[in-house]
């Protein structure tokens, strides 16, 4: 794959393409043509837009991609020298476990990394929570950690203050193996590869990004990187949740794609969303992480959850066009082929918390806030 | 694009009638996008190969060059031709680099010459995802080999960048110099679809010597006697920077124009000395091996080596700069059955011991280090560390990683063992070199062409260039009235102490003799450690020479000696003589207020500059004020203590400070 660095990168971030169109060309030429990169990008734009059905604005975006082919190079010499690995989706050291949470929708074509990539095929779990979470949440961190360590799982954490650097440093504190997940681009670490540098030595941590490898934090950034932790995770737990921001959509949004996923049972007097989540269907747990038996959901509701799975897929899909633009009902039906009525539809656009409605005749729905809005994690 | 084609545009931009055909087999290939590997002499013209195809490429054409002063030239003859090229180097000031980068990213350049270090500069490497590439040019393209004469590590980056760059991107590889195996090494590590096109090595117009002598002393009273008789001006290589001294200093008291020339200078005395050579300012610049490869002076008439190089390959190298213009050029080999020591030396002890690897390997595992504190913890010398460091990127045990602005050292996960299999394979293939160089002077047939075998270039035909084909043997012979003046230059030579730094008021000063010259260091040694008792006296008669040959009537208000670590009062003892015969007042009130190590303990400069950091102190500091001091020591070395000194004394008002020592070390690590 290293030779062909400058073609991931370039196919990587295609400009507003999103993971999923990325990924269906991605297994178009690979897995059905049996094309590299190098040979797709050799095609001629003819050939782009007759085997492809590649319209003429993404014929410019393969354009412009492939005239800095060259500069990509100089970026992933770079990367290489300092010794950050590039794994594409059809790698066979691609993390499955995220390939199988995520799906073609969300898993990102490219990760960029540092360490002992090994990690990624362990058993891992994810301990999520707030920046400002209290003591008891920090110390059920602590302790999911501690356990996680001693049963040789590895803990994914997201480098955010709060929960996330608990997790990490108490997985560290307990000899155990972890993933950071960078809300920045893998070369922008700077001074983290000095502090967890023993620990990236020994093979205890591996760094992980999807961004543009000199993209600088942000807020958007850090929201984009959730699903990915939670994606990289066989297990989730969460330590402490309010009922908004990035924990309580990240897991609600979980729990309606029927993952798995632990909440530590509050406390009666707490002020957090726990309790809310358990409500949800979330599985309440012991501060060690053992299912309160009461609360665990029965299979019952699990096989009525799976049932309802393509639902889930029609809401990415109308969320993913709505971030297009302007649509009224019927557009929306004919463009995503879907069996819902004109009613459903505007009744669950109606209550969708992302969406907003344009009182223009007839009625419009767009996404309300694009920066603010988190993205659908699970498939 | 046809040939005729290109030549009318040839004609136009570059003032030039027509290509040679294999300039244009090479041309040809790089304008459809291939890549090129071009082994053709020094003066054939391969730069044309790029330069032509860089006017008609849209965008911008990179080229990694290790040679400054080329680059220099270039740019300066591609602008006479109003081609927009422009050199990035470390003797530019970081102003006008950013400047030129700024100027490619913007497409303003057509040439961008840069040295393969640079791909470690940030700066660089965030300009190069803007710029408008269109080819991608690696000069020198044997140093890329380590079976080459000149293997740098950085060349790597850039074959790993090569391996990058997309399909369709031509690149083009040249080098003068590249036996079969390097020409091998190279195309396989610039990976597959790889034209190579070599040309014939062979440099006619060269008049080929080999002087076999018996002393060192026969080569300084040839060179004496002859130097002058050879036409124009060119270059003598001597093997070591002590040398380069010597003969220049031997050639200033014959009044022969010369200069000397090595690594150790600042860039305006190497582009001062490098215009006096194309200006003939000079006879002969007399360098190490640090000087030539980048000199386009078409006009070098004559190559003279005191030293054999380590092998065929260097020494193709190191003359290939003589008769660019096709004009007879005289090459001259000195050989003295005691020169290969140096070579032999040179190989033996190129790597460091194992040891020291593992010292270095633990070192980087605990923690992350610059090449600074990795001296420190390590006490190894700047020069094996960097030895070093090279083998352990290329066994992919380190790597060298930027954090912020600084450059630090780290060890990769899951690393493999040390393995000395590849220094040992590289050890003899350096004996088997040095025994080929020792072929070339012990061969009875033709010069040129057993240097053009040992190439792997066609030899066709006979070569009558040399003294075993034609020309007459040179025999040195040696006259009473030389061996004197030899004997007088040795009396009035003594070794310049550099000093003299901003901040504080040293000035340089002189050693009585080099340390491994004649007895001087046995008798130093003798007293120091085998209780030989006082400094013997013929040292206190060679130092006084030596003050009067530096500094002649000039009178000091003080004298002080640098206290001890050890030695007792050899040094005080050794002061006090010499202000007895000088007459300048002596003070022994300099002394240290904390124990220092031996200096010789520390292999490297940072650590004998922390041993002596503020260690020492002067009892009654106004008796300093004003004054011009002489600072007598035994051996010099690193300069370490001497500036330290200077700096203290300096600081307590002293308006001179003048060093005077026995004995100057050869080779102090970062003097």
């Amino acid at each position: 794959m290293n030779n062909e660095a400058a073609y991931w990168i370039a196919l990587a971030h295609l400009p507003r393409w999103g993971y999923l169109k990325i990924n269906n060309l991605i297994i178009k030429f690979y897995h059905e043509n049996k094309l590299t990169p190098e040979d797709f990008f050799q095609l001629s734009e003819s050939e782009w837009s007759n085997q492809y059905g590649l319209g003429y604005k993404e014929i410019e975006d393969l354009k412009i991609a492939k005239s800095e082919l060259a500069n990509n190079a100089f970026l992933a010499e770079s990367l290489f020298n300092e010794g950050y690995e590039l794994i594409p989706i059809t790698s066979p050291e691609y993390s499955k476990t995220l390939k199988n949470n995520l799906k073609t929708a969300h898993t990102p074509a490219l990760l960029y990394m540092k360490g002992n990539k090994q990690i990624m095929t362990e058993k891992s779990i994810a301990i999520v929570g707030s920046r400002s979470a209290s003591d008891l949440s920090l110390g059920f961190t602590d302790n999911i950690a501690k356990l996680a360590s001693k049963e040789y799982k590895v803990v994914v954490s997201g480098f955010a203050k709060g929960v996330d650097k608990r997790a990490l440093d108490s997985a560290i504190k307990y000899k155990g193996q972890s993933i950071i997940v960078l809300p920045q681009g893998i070369m922008t670490f700077g001074s983290g590869y000095k502090t967890y540098y023993k620990q990236i030595v020994d093979g205890d941590v591996l760094v992980l990004s999807v961004f543009f490898p000199k993209a600088p934090w942000k807020a958007e950034l850090a929201m984009a990187r959730n699903p990915i932790i939670y994606g990289l995770a066989s297990e989730i737990y969460v330590a402490e949740s309010s009922d908004k921001g990035g924990t309580w959509s990240g897991v609600t949004d979980g729990l309606r794609k029927n993952r798995l996923i632990y909440v530590r049972n509050p406390e009666p007097n707490e002020n957090n969303a726990n309790l809310l989540l358990i409500q949800k269907g979330a599985v309440a747990v012991d501060f060690n992480g053992m299912p309160i038996k009461e609360l665990v959901p029965d299979e019952k509701q699990m096989i009525i959850s799976l049932v309802q799975e393509p639902e889930i897929n029609y809401e990415y899909n109308i969320i993913e066009l709505l971030k297009t633009g302007e649509y009224g009902v019927k557009d929306i039906l004919r463009k995503i082929q879907m069996n819902w009525t004109e009613e459903q539809l505007r009744d669950f656009l109606r209550t969708h918390k992302e969406v907003k409605s344009i009182n223009k005749k007839p009625l419009r729905f767009t996404i309300k806030n694009l920066v603010s809005k988190q993205k659908s994690l699970f498939d | 694009m046809t040939r005729q084609e290109a030549e009318a545009i040839l004609q136009k931009i570059f003032k030039l009638t027509r290509f040679y055909d294999e300039q244009w087999t090479t041309i040809e290939k790089i304008l459809k996008g291939e890549r090129v590997l071009l082994i053709e002499k020094t003066g054939f013209g391969k730069s044309l190969c790029f330069q032509f195809p860089a006017v008609i490429h849209n965008g911008i054409t990179v080229i990694f060059s290790p040679l400054i002063a080329l680059m220099r030239d270039q740019v300066k003859k591609l602008n006479s031709l109003d081609i927009s090229a422009k050199c990035v180097n470390s003797e530019q000031t970081q102003e006008e680099n950013t400047q030129i980068i700024t100027d490619a990213k913007a497409g303003k350049i057509k040439i961008l010459y840069i040295a393969p270090e640079r791909q470690e500069n940030s700066e660089w490497i965030e300009a190069t995802r803007y710029m408008n590439l269109s080819m991608v040019v690696v000069d020198e393209a044997h140093c890329i080999s380590v079976w080459g004469h000149d293997f740098r590590p950085a060349f790597k980056r850039i074959i790993n960048l090569v391996n990058l760059l997309p399909k369709g991107l031509p690149v083009l590889a040249t080098t003068a110099t590249a036996t079969k195996k390097v020409e091998a090494d190279i195309a396989k590590q610039m990976g597959g679809n790889l034209t190579v096109i070599r040309g014939n090595l062979m440099r006619d117009n060269f008049k080929l010597f080999v002087i076999k002598v018996s002393a060192e002393d026969e080569k300084m009273i040839w060179l004496g006697k002859n130097l002058d008789k050879l036409p124009g001006s060119g270059v003598l290589y001597t093997g070591t920077r002590v040398n380069t001294e010597i003969y220049s200093k031997w050639f200033e008291q014959l009044k022969i124009p010369s200069v000397g020339y090595n690594a150790g200078l600042d860039t305006e005395s190497r582009i001062a000395i490098e215009n006096g050579l194309m200006n003939n300012q000079w006879k002969c610049v007399i360098s190490t091996n640090a000087l030539g490869m980048g000199i386009d002076k078409p006009d070098i008439r004559f190559i003279i080596h005191t030293q054999i190089p380590q092998s065929p390959i260097h020494y193709y190298q190191e003359i290939g700069r003589a008769g660019r213009d096709g004009q007879p050029s005289y090459i001259i080999l000195f050989y003295n059955p005691e020169d290969r020591k140096l070579p032999e030396a040179f190989i033996e002890g190129g790597r460091p011991a194992i040891t020291k690897y593992e010292k270095v390997i633990n070192a980087i595992k605990n923690e992350m280090l610059g090449e600074r504190d990795l001296m420190r913890r390590t006490n190894l010398k700047q020069t094996q560390i960097r030895v070093i460091k090279a083998d352990l990127i290329e066994q992919k045990i380190i790597r060298e990683v930027t954090i912020g602005k600084s450059r630090k050292f780290e060890y990769i996960t899951h690393a493999p063992q040390l393995t000395t299999r590849t220094f040992e394979e590289l050890r003899a293939a350096k004996t088997d070199d040095l025994e080929s160089m020792i072929g070339y002077i012990e061969t009875t047939h033709s010069r040129m062409n057993y240097l053009c075998n040992y190439l792997g270039d066609q030899v066709y035909g006979s070569n009558n260039n040399c003294d075993n084909t034609g020309l007459k043997k040179i025999k040195v012979i040696v006259t009473p009235e030389w061996t004197q003046k030899l004997q007088d230059f040795r009396d009035e030579y003594f070794p310049e102490l550099e000093v003299e730094t901003i901040g504080t008021n040293l000035v340089n000063g002189v050693a009585a003799s080099f340390y491994g010259f004649s007895n001087v260091g046995a008798a130093l040694h003798r007293s120091k450690y085998e209780n030989g008792g006082d400094f013997p006296d013929f040292l206190l008669k060679l130092i006084l020479k030596a003050y009067r040959n530096k500094f002649g009537q000039e009178k000091f208000d003080l004298i002080l000696y640098v206290p001890p670590t050890k030695s007792g009062d050899l040094v005080r003892n050794f002061a006090v003589k010499v202000s007895q015969v000088l007459k300048f007042p002596i003070s022994h009130n300099l002394s240290k207020h904390r124990i220092t190590s031996e200096q010789k303990v520390f292999e490297n400069a940072y650590l004998k500059a922390d041993n002596v950091r503020d260690a020492f102190i002067y009892k009654i500091p106004a008796e300093i004020q004003g004054k011009s001091i002489l600072l007598i020591d035994d051996i010099f070395d690193s300069s370490a203590t001497i500036k330290e000194i200077g700096k203290y004394l300096t600081n307590l008002g002293a308006l001179k400070i003048a060093p005077l020592v026995i004995a100057k070390t050869v080779g102090g690590d970062l003097a």
